[in-house]
């Protein structure tokens, strides 16, 4: 009898127009316009990269007190910075040929040009500005105070070079993949579409087919039991087209640990389905009413763990509803992946496996005990 | 003596303040067609879905098959077929598989239950139709299908509440025509409507509800046994004056004449021969009309006797 249920519950599960839609077809989509729209920031603009910049040196003086200050920085093996010295003409090529970000000039004192306004090119610039400031320092203590000046301009040139961006682990800390998170943590989501209707289509006071159910000599646990196993199976290959489109089409590094993700994507799209489930379960509201309610409920969730503004998650936490972000499921999805592919440890990552964990009991225990009445007090 | 299927007795069922079956007995024998007739709100479907064990009630007892009936009682469920007013299939499976589905709760042989599905296809007619997914098929095609899956496991109680509600008159009649064959091959079958007229082609015994009571029980003759009626005579005509409608009061067995709607009605109970009575007297008297019906009465007739208001007028 579960065999036949199971089967057929499949079968349904897999010809939902909406399950389609939502947990395949959308999370592609999306993924690719993600990809898209921040794919290329991280790697031109954010990723930590050393900044070539070409020097054009038109005094002599100047030039000797920058290469000194330049092959301090250089030497640092997170170095921000590498110079090419050129002359102008060949300077302003490797500018338009992108070869380089900026041509620092220097003079007297330091003038950039850049071609674009971008990260890199700010950096350049506050180098260039600090740069400026610490020269006027030492100029004007050696008019000032001569016997000082070789202490002034030990400590300012060290403060100069040992500008240099530090990472916050060893993981991949590409800000944009958090995008890809929420992506994975919303089809999980919408998993609760096809976990809704587990409790509907079984319930007599909910749909016509609940009734036809009821009035059969099938246990109700073995139909909603099947038919949440069936739910849970085809979420779960959902989940693993979504996680292997990621990494493979769009090129997500999603870290080495790539099972643990696949592991991870199955049981959030659980979590997802049994939300769906104990959702359905509650009051005797329309089945129209139970999908708006769980896509409402889907898309305030992750909203709520960073979907549509990154820094949405970071203010709930700052917020006196900071505990939010620890029973938020679509939070707790997102900083799995995040745990995965960035600590080395698994501390936090356990902690949110097994918050997902004791969710998906909860949900399911709570759907069963409102669905397991055999009879109604209206229809 | 033909067994027992389904006994009540003392239904009642309370939607807070509003009593929707009140202290309802029935009994039905294996082999009956028995209708449940009444309008809408009667109380009919409620009384099935008791009878189902789907709604708790307040008060009263439910045997079917001689056992108590109740939500856990599964084999008592193998022995029952369901077809409810609004049409329960999954709109993503095609016609087979639908039957095959709801077969499988019941049958799970595979072998029989294949055999089942053929014959319960064959039986609606959607044997051009298995493929299909039901928001393909036309209404009539649709309620077929929707009978196919409650009568596939081939059970001995077959239950239809109002199975031919938005049907075609040519479905209709084939759903009529195969309950009445499901009833030949051994099935007893339970029929609630608000179709007198489905009512009365099929059934062999009917109860008739109004506000959660029966308010009348028997066969069609009983029924119409029970009420004063016996023919009513309608005449299409001019405006009569009162002596004619007099001498029409006077004839023998007319206990009331009235005229409503450019027609002439004339009521009789018992006797015979009314109508050449009646044809005799507007031939004495010169009367120009048209066309005219001599009608007996219709389990509405009776629904009206008894509440004072129309089957049809509740809908």
């Amino acid at each position: 009898m579960f065999r036949h249920n199971f089967k057929y519950d499949i079968l349904t599960s897999l010809r939902v127009r909406e399950i389609i839609i939502w947990l395949i077809i959308y999370p592609i989509a999306l993924g690719t316009f993600f990809k898209v729209a921040f794919g290329n920031i991280y790697d031109n603009d954010i990723k930590f990269t050393t900044v070539k910049t070409a020097v054009v040196v038109n005094s002599q003086e100047g030039g000797k007190a920058f290469k000194q200050v330049a092959e301090t920085m250089e030497k640092d093996d997170d170095a921000m910075f590498s110079f090419v010295y050129t002359d102008k003409e060949d300077a302003l090529k490797q500018l338009k040929n992108e070869d380089v970000r900026g041509i620092i000039y220097v003079d007297s004192k330091l003038s950039l040009t850049v071609a674009t306004n971008n990260l890199k090119s700010t950096m350049l610039e506050r180098f260039v500005e600090k740069y400026n400031l610490n020269a006027k320092i030492i100029t004007d203590t050696a008019k000032s105070d001569p016997a000082k000046m070789g202490d002034v301009a030990k400590a300012l040139t060290e403060e100069v070079s040992t500008v240099k961006s530090e990472a916050l682990s060893k993981g991949n800390t590409n800000m944009y993949d958090q995008y890809f998170y929420n992506l994975l943590a919303m089809v999980a989501m919408f998993g609760s579409l096809a976990g809704l209707h587990v409790a509907t289509h079984n319930q007599g006071n909910l749909s016509p087919l609940g009734a036809r159910k009821c009035v059969s000599p099938t246990p109700k646990i073995t139909t909603i039991l099947s038919n949440l196993c069936a739910t849970f199976v085809v979420q779960a290959i959902c989940m693993v087209i979504a996680v292997t489109f990621i990494i493979t089409v769009l090129r997500v590094d999603m870290g080495d640990r790539i099972p643990l993700v696949y592991l991870t994507a199955i049981l959030s799209g659980f979590v997802g389905s049994s939300l769906g489930f104990v959702i359905g379960s509650i009051g005797r509201f329309s089945e129209s009413t139970k999908d708006a309610m769980c896509t409402a409920s889907s898309l305030l969730l992750c909203f709520c763990s960073g979907l549509m503004d990154a820094g949405i998650k970071q203010k709930i936490a700052e917020s006196s509803f900071a505990w939010f972000n620890k029973v938020n499921p679509a939070a707790v999805m997102c900083e799995s992946f995040f745990s995965l592919n960035i600590y080395e440890d698994y501390t936090r990552y356990l902690q949110c496996v097994v918050t997902m964990i004791i969710t998906i009991v909860v949900f399911i225990t709570l759907g069963l005990l409102m669905t397991r009445r055999r009879k109604y007090a209206s229809l | 003596m033909a067994q027992t299927v389904v006994k009540i007795e003392n239904l009642v069922k309370r939607y807070k303040e509003l009593i929707a079956v009140d202290h309802f007995d029935l009994e039905i024998k294996q082999g009956e067609v028995f209708g449940l007739l009444g309008p809408n709100g009667s109380g009919k479907t409620t009384t099935i879905n008791c009878l189902l064990s789907l709604l708790d009630f307040d008060k009263g007892d439910i045997e079917i098959f001689g056992e108590k009936m109740s939500p856990t009682n599964y084999a008592l469920k193998k022995r029952i077929g369901v077809i409810s007013q609004n049409v329960a299939v999954y709109d993503e499976l095609t016609v087979y598989e639908n039957i095959d589905y709801f077969c499988g709760l019941y049958i799970t042989d595979k072998q029989i239950r294949k055999k089942y599905v053929d014959d319960a296809i064959k039986f609606v007619g959607l044997e051009e139709f298995i493929k299909f997914r039901p928001k393909k098929l036309s209404g009539g095609l649709l309620r077929r299908l929707n009978i196919a899956c409650g009568i596939a496991h081939k059970p001995e109680l077959i239950i239809l509440d109002e199975p031919t509600v938005a049907v075609d008159p040519q479905s209709r009649n084939r759903i009529l025509e195969g309950i009445l064959e499901l009833n030949a091959q051994g099935a007893t079958v339970i029929y609630t409507s608000h179709y007198m007229e489905e009512v009365e082609q099929i059934c062999s015994r009917i109860a008739i509800m109004d506000k959660g009571r029966k308010i009348a029980m028997g066969t069609k003759a009983e029924l119409k046994k029970m009420i004063k009626n016996t023919e009513t005579v309608s005449i299409e005509m001019d405006q009569p004056d009162d002596s004619l409608t007099d001498q029409m009061s006077a004839l023998p067995h007319v206990y009331n004449v009235e005229y409503k709607d450019g027609k002439l009605y004339i009521y009789c109970s018992g006797g015979k021969h009314n109508l050449i009575r009646i044809m005799g007297v507007l031939q004495q008297e010169d009367i120009h009309f048209g066309r005219v019906y001599s009608e007996l009465p219709t389990l509405n007739d009776v629904f009206l006797e008894i509440t004072g208001k129309q089957l049809r007028d509740s809908e």
